[in-house]
């Protein structure tokens, strides 16, 4: 059974992956930031992270470059909405959603999903970066 | 100056007529004076003359000796010299000519003047000495006839003043009124002047040098004063076409600032959206799942997921405002190619009542555009057009030409769409690209539209122009720059802290 951790600020996001891996057959942990997911691994590794690219406290970018030194054996995908930081974080260079995910690409995420997606494509990411034909 | 309201020519001839009623009076009794004078001695002269002759007769002859020989000569005194009274007194005595005029009085010693006591008779008195006898010899001479003469030279000379004085008037008013002319010719242009028409050169005919040299002195200042006032109405409109300018630049750097903040706030909002409907879209996806295939609740879930699926478009759309421009291919692109795509789905699509005509340029540059959001672009602006035609009958003019850059630099590519639908006023103008915005009622579009195309376009790099007049119709340029490099290394500023 492969192993899957989430890293999403948002509760609402978080369970509604963690349930659809679940029923086809992951065993899901979940974090609300990246230190929290960091921890989590480090306490017992997982197959595949997905993660969050606009995140409080830490991002998601620097989230994956972490990871790909930490545990560079763990698939990541890479998730995003798009959008910005809000208005106080407002940056006059707008970044675009394929450039959040193009800098997850570069800083090594496997897999970079648009939100919103749908059951079939999050399983579809989650089977490609595990390189496996899931049952 | 007391007076202003004279003119000059009643003036000159006030004065010359004052000038004349003085002069002419004096010269009229001057002349008189010296008329009568003269016709005065003149007769006296040769009445004392006369006289003179006739007192010697008596003292060389003998006519003192006979009373009828002193009456002969007395007679021929009378008959010679018009004669009206002749007597010749000694003693008590006095023998008198027959031939008198009956009514002359006798001369009393005052009246020995010319023309004196009013009877028109000249007295002469003189004495006759002849061997020892003392007598007197009076003589009246007729001196109408010379007061007659005075009368008619004085008649005449009043006359000939009279009719002097007719022709210096005349010719007065004749010189003033030519002196007048070029004077009220000057009046006349500077008042010209004064009014602000100073467009017509002063030309003065005249032969006098001062108002020759007033008129080009009055020349001179009025071609300088058209000097000063060209440069002044330059520098006015300089200066207005700057601040037009500067009004239109501001204009732009508020619509600019007003953009971005909606495209933040949009983008924040999208964010989200896309938030919320990852659980909407699993969590249906699942109950989907679960649900028999019999269940009634599927039909509902399905709808849930249809409606989720739209939400997700309408944020992409959003998105795409906001540059977020989430699966942009960018590439060198030929508009013509895009826009034969576009034309060829907007005919099959459009309404048949417009007519679609092109402006299509032979030849121009490539430029970095994702061709798929390019054809967004026109369906988008083409529909619009048609749109703002309601039903009826119209054109939309298609353009594609190569635009000078005048700021140097890249080549421009400039997409046009004309309508002549209804067109916009200035303020709808100002917010045609604000997403959300709408003149459309509700349930006939998003107005998501054109803050769509602004996006798109200035992810490419390009600007959008928009002209329009209500009751004529609207205009929009998109002006792209030509593609100058062959990739595209958007290097994204992450950045959370």
């Amino acid at each position: 059974m492969h192993s899957v951790l989430i890293i999403d600020d948002e509760i609402d996001v978080r369970e509604a992956i963690r349930r659809v891996l679940e029923r086809s057959g992951f065993s899901v942990r979940t974090a609300e930031g990246a230190t929290d997911g960091l921890e989590l691994l480090r306490l017992q590794a997982s197959d595949v992270v997905i993660t969050d690219i606009i995140m409080p406290k830490i991002n998601g970018v620097d989230a994956i470059h972490t990871l790909r030194t930490e545990f560079p054996q763990v698939r990541i995908i890479a998730i995003s909405g798009g959008g910005n930081f809000g208005i106080t974080h407002y940056k006059p260079n707008a970044i675009t959603t394929s450039a959040y995910l193009a800098a997850a690409e570069r800083a090594g995420a496997h897999y970079v999903l648009t939100k919103p997606f749908e059951s079939v494509d999050l399983l579809r990411a989650v089977e490609t970066v595990l390189g496996v034909g899931h049952a | 100056m007391a007076r202003l309201n004279i003119s000059f020519t009643r003036v000159v001839s006030a004065w010359v007529i004052t000038l004349h009623l003085i002069l002419l009076p004096a010269l009229y009794f001057g002349l008189g004076y010296v008329i009568r004078k003269s016709h005065e001695e003149l007769f006296v002269e040769s009445a004392r003359t006369f006289a003179r002759v006739i007192a010697d007769e008596f003292e060389v002859g003998a006519a003192l000796e006979s009373r009828a020989r002193t009456e002969d000569l007395l007679d021929l005194a009378i008959l010679h010299a018009d004669g009206k009274y002749a007597e010749v007194i000694e003693g008590g005595d006095s023998i008198r000519s027959k031939l008198e005029t009956a009514n002359v009085v006798a001369p009393r010693a005052t009246d020995l003047n010319f023309d004196e006591n009013g009877d028109s008779i000249y007295f002469v008195v003189l004495p006759i000495l002849h061997a020892g006898r003392n007598a007197e010899l009076r003589i009246g001479f007729d001196a109408e006839p010379t007061i007659e003469k005075i009368h008619l030279a004085q008649r005449r000379l009043l006359a000939l003043l009279g009719t002097y004085f007719t022709v210096a008037i005349v010719i007065a008013l004749v010189l003033s009124h030519r002196l007048s002319r070029p004077i009220q010719r000057l009046r006349d242009v500077s008042r010209a002047i004064a009014r602000g028409d100073y467009t017509q050169p002063i030309q003065i005919a005249t032969g006098i040098r001062e108002l020759h040299d007033l008129a080009a002195d009055l020349e001179k200042m009025r071609s300088e004063l058209v000097g000063v006032n060209i440069r002044l109405q330059a520098q006015i409109k300089e200066r207005e076409a700057s601040e037009l300018r500067r009004e239109e630049l501001q204009k732009q750097l508020r619509q600019k600032q007003r953009l971005e903040t909606v495209g933040t706030l949009a983008g924040g909002v999208a964010h989200e959206f896309n938030n919320v409907l990852v659980p909407i879209i699993l969590f249906t996806d699942m109950a989907l799942q679960d649900l028999p295939a019999e269940s009634v609740s599927r039909s509902d879930l399905e709808r849930v997921l249809a409606s989720a699926r739209r939400a997700k478009d309408v944020v992409k759309k959003i998105l795409t405002f906001s540059r977020e421009l989430g699966d942009s291919k960018m590439s060198a692109v030929d508009l013509r190619v895009v826009l034969a795509e576009g034309l060829s789905l907007l005919r099959a699509l459009g309404p048949p009542s417009v007519e679609i005509r092109t402006q299509v340029a032979d030849r121009i540059p490539l430029i970095r555009a994702d061709p798929t959001l390019a054809l967004h672009i026109i369906i988008n602006l083409c529909t619009n057009a048609f749109q703002s035609m309601q039903g009826s009958n119209g054109v939309v003019t298609v353009g594609l030409r190569t635009r000078e850059n005048t700021a140097g630099g890249a080549s421009l590519v400039e997409l046009s769409v004309s309508d002549s639908g209804h067109g916009m006023d200035s303020s709808t103008v100002e917010r045609i690209f604000e997403p959300f915005f709408t003149t459309r009622s509700v349930g006939q579009g998003t107005g998501l539209g054109l803050s769509v195309v602004h996006g798109i376009v200035e992810s490419f790099g390009g600007v959008v122009e928009v002209e329009s007049q209500p009751g004529v119709g609207s205009t929009f340029r998109i002006v792209f720059p030509e593609d100058q490099h062959t990739e595209h290394p958007e290097e994204p500023a992450l950045s959370g802290e």
